[in-house]
């Protein structure tokens, strides 16, 4: 009954959609009852995704997908994740996000009718496209053929609190740059006054900060899921969600360029199809299962070549609009040997070359396999050894970005500047004589200490401190630079100062970490409600009174046959304490322990950056 | 210079989808990894009865016919969706050998689910430590393997087989 209910009310909304898209050619609407039209066929695509949901929950096993991906006894949170734990499901949460986004852009004022409206309905085209995907493709309401009594289970390693929430965050992201490239094209076709860039501004730096939300949510859960150790993979699903990311940073900066008056909007409307073309691009790829990855779906060529054929007329028709009309000749950019316009073309272009760099890498084992049919995988090698060089001088640059002038050479203070670096580099080089020297380890620290401390320098002596909210808007530059060094150090340390130690062990032994005592107390089995769990418990520094336990075993899903591992961290502000518990052979556990500084200022530097990103929303 | 600058991405954009566009048509899947078994000799097994502990089965026994090798077990619910087609293949190809492997499954499961759903297979091995399906390279139940008669593997199937299956890849090689 769900079922139906869902089907049908995805198959009205698409109807609506299309009627809206024609409303440009045959029906005329009033701008009322266009805006009523669009969020009336919101609502359906949303209570389609709730049918789904419903079916879920309820573990209704007569449709195929909730067969195919449930199971009853699941605990209540993954069951309704999984809702969007499998393809189908996943495209219907990816049309419903497209449009609670058009439901929020129709209540946009201070825009121009008209311009509203265009963007609204390319917005509908983008539904209309999507939507009959899912229903001829990829139909989550399928009728199950078969009567059955319990479901097939989900992917155990996706039975976590993380990625629970992590697809929905990462499709705000990826979703909502479809506004920004429907903005952008209404753009082109009407030539108005520049109003429109403050909206895309604003649009883009929501999904920006959806983006880094749901990346930092992915790369945590394959921090202490994947139990490897290393929260960033160079996996191809990572890196396509890298690419619009930043892409769509250029982009913010881009935009940034309008305050200066000195729009440059040829370039802002290219990375406004860029960065939704990429998202497009990433679906593509995933959907398709052309990649092999843990997030890999089951492989259905019918569905490949649909999505790719939506990747190519969106992106097709971007492009091509763009080609045929320009906008209008902007006024020539004031580029001066430093000032801050140079400095954000510099920095476009660096991470235009970044971007290209990660798409050349994803891609290339396709064209590989297609012309020489051998396979071959493209990994973290060439991944840090080309876009890591690449983005380092953007890093130098933005330490001082905010506050070079928009009209003439000169550094305020910079003398400041030059003696802070000065200092800091010499504590730096003391820092690694005497204690680990690596090239790397060098080059990162001396970089994120140096965008902190110039960016601390730059709120100090440019602005007056005020405790209110105005300030914070001012110095939001500032604050979202001090998040990425942050996010630097804590990489650099995590990556380059990581400290690995392997020990054999039986119950009941010592052993040494970091010169404190941890007692490997026992090995513990539970029965629980969809698992079997494998824990080995160690009681860290002994010696203490308060001794923290930390348990790291294995989980067994007997219905899906999968064992997940789950690393034991122990959480230190400086550190993260990593257990890994390998296999049992002669008698003895296989332990590993992995020491990583300063991971929390990863997770710490991405919150900053999210919050600045937010911020920046309500700044004009 | 200008319009060679904006025509790149159309450009990019094109060789990106005819490169994908050939990818799929080829029908790689990069989840199915060609079987490094594929027309080479069957495993060494050797494996005894489900109902009787005293019959074994070894390799040297299926050579001269052609095998139709099935790992199942009464846990995999999947293996139940597919089970029906193994009667249908028995009745259309009587010459064929049906092999069934019962994998990690307590022998009264194994019984009760071959009493209840119907026992198509003309001998049932017990593989209760898995080790029968390691040497198979086995990924996941159920999977199923085709063997000539002079003891090659020239079929293998991962998940449960479906009619379309079996009309389409299985039975242009029988």
């Amino acid at each position: 009954m769900s079922s139906l209910v869902g089907f049908l009310s995805l198959v009205f909304a698409i109807g609506i959609n299309f009627y809206l898209f024609l409303s440009r050619y045959i029906f005329k609407f009033q701008k009322q009852k266009f805006n009523l039209f669009i969020r009336f066929s919101s609502l359906l695509t949303l209570l389609s995704f709730f049918s789904l949901m419903y079916a879920y929950v309820v573990s209704d096993f007569s449709n195929y997908n909730v067969f195919q991906n449930s199971h009853s006894n699941k605990p209540l949170i993954y069951k309704i994740s999984g809702t969007w734990g499998n393809h189908e499901g996943s495209m219907l949460l990816w049309l419903c996000i497209l449009s609670i986004f058009s439901f929020f852009f129709s209540f946009t004022k201070n825009i121009e009718d008209n311009f509203q409206k265009l963007t609204l309905i390319i917005q509908a085209f983008l539904h209309i496209l999507f939507g009959l995907f899912i229903v001829f493709t990829s139909n989550p309401f399928l009728v199950n053929s078969i009567l059955v009594n319990e479901g097939l289970g989900l992917n155990p390693i996706l039975q976590d609190p993380g990625l629970a929430v992590h697809p929905p965050i990462l499709y705000a992201g990826y979703v909502g740059y479809s506004i920004v490239f429907s903005i952008a094209i209404a753009g082109l076709f009407q030539n108005t006054d520049d109003e429109w860039l403050y909206v895309a501004k604003k649009w883009s730096l929501i999904s920006w900060t959806f983006l880094t939300g749901g990346i930092a949510l992915g790369s945590y859960w394959a921090y202490y899921e994947l139990g490897w150790g290393g929260w960033w993979f160079w996996d191809p699903v990572e890196n396509i969600s890298l690419m619009p990311w930043i892409a769509g940073l250029a982009l913010v900066h881009s935009l940034m360029m309008v305050r200066g008056e000195q729009a440059i909007k040829k370039w802002i409307v290219f990375l406004s199809i860029l960065c939704f073309s990429l998202s497009v691009f990433g679906t593509f790829l995933v959907r398709s299962g052309i990649l092999t990855s843990v997030h890999s779906f089951a492989a259905d060529a019918s569905r490949g070549i649909f999505i790719l054929l939506i990747f190519f007329i969106v992106t097709g028709f971007g492009f091509l609009v763009f080609l045929l009309k320009e906008p209008k000749k902007s006024n020539a950019l004031n580029l001066l040997f430093i000032n801050k316009v140079s400095a954000l073309v510099i920095n476009n272009i660096l991470m235009i070359i970044a971007t290209l760099t990660i798409l050349l890498g994803t891609i290339y084992p396709i064209i590989i396999e297609v012309l020489y049919n051998k396979r071959i995988s493209v990994g973290g090698p060439y991944f840090n050894s080309t876009v890591i060089p690449i983005m380092i001088p953007g890093f130098l640059l933005m330490s001082i970005a905010p506050i070079l002038s928009w009209q003439t050479n000169k550094i305020n203070n910079s003398k400041k500047y030059v003696l802070a670096f000065i200092i800091l580099s010499v504590l730096v080089i003391l820092q690694s004589y005497f204690l680990d020297f690596n090239t790397w380890g060098f080059v990162g620290l001396l970089l994120g200490f140096w965008i902190i401390l110039a960016s601390i320098i730059a709120i100090f002596s440019s602005y007056k401190i005020k405790i209110n909210i105005k300030f914070f808007k001012i110095i939001n530059p500032h604050v979202a630079h001090i998040g990425v060094g942050i996010a630097i150090i804590g990489i650099t340390c995590s990556s380059v100062f990581q400290n690995e130690l392997d020990f054999n062990l039986n119950e009941g032994d010592k052993f040494n970490v970091n010169g404190k005592t941890v007692l490997f107390e026992k090995i513990e089995t539970t029965d629980e409600i969809n698992f079997q769990s494998l824990r080995g418990k160690f009681l860290f520094d002994i010696e203490k009174n308060q001794s923290k336990e930390i348990q790291a075993g294995k989980n067994y899903y007997p219905v899906s046959k999968m064992i997940t591992s789950e690393a034991g961290i122990l959480h230190q502000w400086n550190k993260d304490i990593y257990f890994i518990l390998g296999d049992q052979k002669n008698n003895e556990w296989f332990v590993k322990v992995l020491i990583n500084p300063f991971v929390s200022f990863i997770w710490l530097g991405v919150i900053i950056m999210m919050y600045s990103g937010l911020i920046a929303v309500f700044r004009r | 210079m200008n319009r060679i600058f904006i025509l790149t991405p159309l450009i990019v954009l094109l060789i990106i989808c005819i490169f994908s566009l050939v990818y799929l048509l080829s029908g790689k899947d990069p989840n199915k990894p060609p079987s490094a078994l594929l027309n080479k000799d069957v495993p060494i097994f050797e494996s005894s009865s489900l109902y009787n502990e005293k019959d074994i089965i070894k390799t040297k026994d299926i050579k001269n016919k052609k095998t139709l090798i099935n790992f199942f077990a009464s846990w995999c619910s999947p293996c139940k969706i597919e089970h029906p087609l193994f009667f249908e293949i028995g009745k259309k190809y009587p010459e064929l050998y049906l092999l069934g492997f019962n994998h990690k499954d307590p022998t009264s499961d194994a019984k009760k689910y071959l009493k209840d759903d119907g026992n198509p297979y003309d001998f049932v091995g017990v593989d209760s430590d898995g080790l029968i399906a390691l040497e198979f390279g086995v990924f996941g139940l159920p999977e199923t393997y085709l063997i000539n008669e002079d003891g090659k593997i020239i079929y293998k199937f991962m998940g449960p087989i479906t009619m379309d299956i079996l009309k389409n890849e299985i039975e242009p090689l029988l």
